[in-house]
């Protein structure tokens, strides 16, 4: 009742026409920026279908050419050329590849439709190149369980090709991972048998790796003779994929990189660019939204300015009189936040039905960063408004004097 | 609150002048709680000056003022809050009522606040001030002299050691004058405050402890 008499005479003067016009401005604006987060994480989700990489590593090995198996040049990288690498500032770290210096077959077998068996061998990069969770890849000594990441090459190569000829059964990421793989080492007059297990698959490395703790470990054990081999791939991270000083020193040196990884490198990069702008544009129209808001407030009680100065003089306190007006410009916050969350949602069902015709096992993320970054927009700028609208009725408050 | 002090009170704008005779400005004064006080004085003697300073909205004096002997020019807008809530109430010359409101809403609007008087009460009022009819008249339509009466009755929802009314009865004939006055009176001795009355010419009859001469 006291609030309803404070409202029937602070909401004289309100323009309507002002209101909503903040209303949708500031609509456009937070869509715009909800959209722009919500969009980046989706496609964050399809680029990363490999997500034990990060998109920023890039794979360097030298050239094999034809006469580079005559003349007996080495396509490993000597110490110096690793240093020389690392000191470029377009590099961020450096890791190289070990190699398996003794010999590994796998077989593979699910009774009844799959039997495998194959030789093959095993590659280590260090453990932080690696994004996955270091419980799941982690290797004890003496444990006969390694974790190992397939080339996605394989999966695809046995689901389109040989499963399809054969008209066997399609397997899934899900199915492999649960599946041991049966693994035999002999080298060095030893011969030992582990369980391989498929933590994921890789369509970045075209190796199958396993932990650089199990790589050394079997090296040391399994090896005949000298281990410690010059690495013939590099693994790196860059700072920017789009820089050209990298495809030009990799050039000069003769050495080979993912190409299409590089331009895939760029397209993230790209996007992550055009992304920014968009949503800049989207704050830069919720500020100047807000900014209608303020000046219409302020218009508001400037034109009640009477009325709020005699609330104030018969006994009501600057809060009280200002929470209506408070109440007024959070709640159309609230309003517009919820609207542009519901907007977001419609025209995110229509864009991710697009990308569900190109990736049909797409595993999308939530939308609760972009809830986030609505939430913290919603009281940032709320607390903006509560201060600027008790600011300006203090004036008044101070205004006699 | 007990005691209102002024000490060498002065407006600003009277600074430069040397021909102030009054027993107001420039002097020492006390207004004490349960007594009644008439300030009598000419246009433009400051005389809504000087409520408008022991109300806490204008501070361009020079002196001193001292609620129970504590200077109020320290005074957070907290405590003024609380004054004009629970301590003083004020009715102003210019009444400053909400012509948007009914007469019933706007004495609302402070009793709802400090939730001090009853409707029974405050209904009694209207019926002695015969204005029953108006209650819920929107009050920009009623005339100066009824809304006068809405006003007093406004100012006296709430607690108050000093009751301030400015020029009260300015358009009042001379029955509805008394019995304001007598409604100023009982509620004042009731709570125990004190009355400090202005005016330029007609004046509220009351017991007068003092009549000032501005």
């Amino acid at each position: 009742m006291k609030m309803k008499l404070i409202w029937k005479l602070l909401r004289q003067h309100i323009s309507i026409p002002q209101f909503v016009g903040f209303f949708f401005a500031n609509l456009v604006g937070v869509v715009i920026i909800l959209l722009g987060v919500q969009f980046y994480n989706d496609y964050k989700a399809l680029d990363q279908e490999d997500s034990f990489m990060k998109a920023d590593y890039l794979i360097v090995n030298k050239k094999i050419g034809a006469l580079s198996g005559l003349t007996g040049s080495s396509n490993t990288f000597s110490k110096d050329e690793i240093e020389e690498l690392e000191d470029e500032d377009f590099v961020e770290r450096i890791g190289a590849f070990t190699p398996s210096s003794f010999n590994v077959k796998a077989r593979f077998d699910v009774e009844g439709f799959v039997n495998f068996s194959t030789e093959m061998f095993f590659e280590s990069v260090p453990d932080d190149f690696v994004d996955v969770k270091s419980e799941a890849w982690d290797y004890r000594e003496g444990s006969d369980e390694i974790p190992i990441i397939l080339p996605k090459n394989y999966l695809d190569l046995y689901n389109f090709g040989y499963a399809q000829g054969k008209g066997l059964p399609k397997l899934s990421e899900g199915i492999l991972g649960a599946m041991k793989l049966n693994v035999q080492i002999e080298g060095n007059g030893n011969s030992d048998s582990f369980d391989g297990r498929i933590v994921g698959f890789s369509s970045r490395l075209n190796t199958i790796l396993v932990p650089e703790k199990f790589m050394r470990w079997a090296n040391k054990q399994y090896a005949d003779g000298d281990a410690a081999k010059e690495p013939t791939r590099l693994i790196m991270e860059v700072n920017n994929p789009t820089d050209d000083r990298i495809t030009s020193y990799l050039q000069d040196r003769d050495y080979e990189t993912d190409e299409d990884k590089l331009d895939a490198s760029k397209t993230t990069f790209v996007l992550r660019v055009i992304v920014s702008i968009v949503m800049i544009v989207g704050v830069v129209i919720s500020i100047l939204s807000i900014y209608i808001l303020m000046l219409s407030v302020f218009l508001l009680v400037q034109k009640n300015s009477s009325k709020l100065e005699n609330l104030l003089l018969i006994g009501y306190s600057p809060a009280k009189v200002s929470f209506p007006y408070q109440a007024l410009t959070v709640g159309l916050n609230v309003l517009v936040l919820i609207l542009a969350v519901v907007i977001m949602l419609v025209v995110r069902n229509i864009y991710l039905a697009m990308f569900e015709n190109f990736f049909p096992d797409l595993e999308v993320p939530g939308i609760i960063p972009a809830l986030c970054v609505g939430v913290v927009l919603l009281i940032i700028v709320s607390i903006f408004n509560i201060i600027a609208v008790h600011g300006k009725v203090m004036s008044i408050w101070k205004r006699k004097e | 609150m007990n005691k209102i002090q002024l000490i060498h009170t002065l407006p600003n704008v009277f600074q430069n002048r040397t021909d102030i005779v009054s027993d107001i400005w420039n002097q020492d004064v006390t207004f004490e709680k349960g007594k009644m006080y008439l300030v009598e004085a000419n246009s433009g003697t400051g005389k809504s000056s000087l409520c408008s300073y022991i109300y806490g909205y204008r501070h361009d004096y020079q002196g001193q003022i001292l609620f129970d002997g504590e200077d109020i020019s320290g005074y957070t807008v907290a405590k003024w809050t609380n004054i004009r809530k629970k301590h003083f109430a004020l009715l102003w010359q210019e009444l400053r009522m909400f012509p948007e409101l009914t007469a019933w809403e706007n004495v609302e609007i402070k009793n709802k606040l400090t939730g001090y008087q009853k409707k029974k009460q405050i209904l009694e009022w209207f019926e002695m001030l015969g204005i029953t009819d108006k209650l819920n008249a929107k009050m920009g339509r009623m005339s100066f002299g009824q809304q006068q009466r809405v006003a007093l009755i406004r100012s006296l929802c709430q607690p108050f050691d000093f009751l301030f009314v400015d020029e009260p009865i300015s358009h009042l004939d001379d029955t509805n004058a008394e019995i304001m006055g007598r409604i100023m009176t009982a509620e004042a001795q009731k709570q125990g405050a004190g009355i400090i009355a202005t005016s330029i010419g007609k004046h509220i009859n009351l017991e007068y402890e003092r009549v000032f001469n501005l």
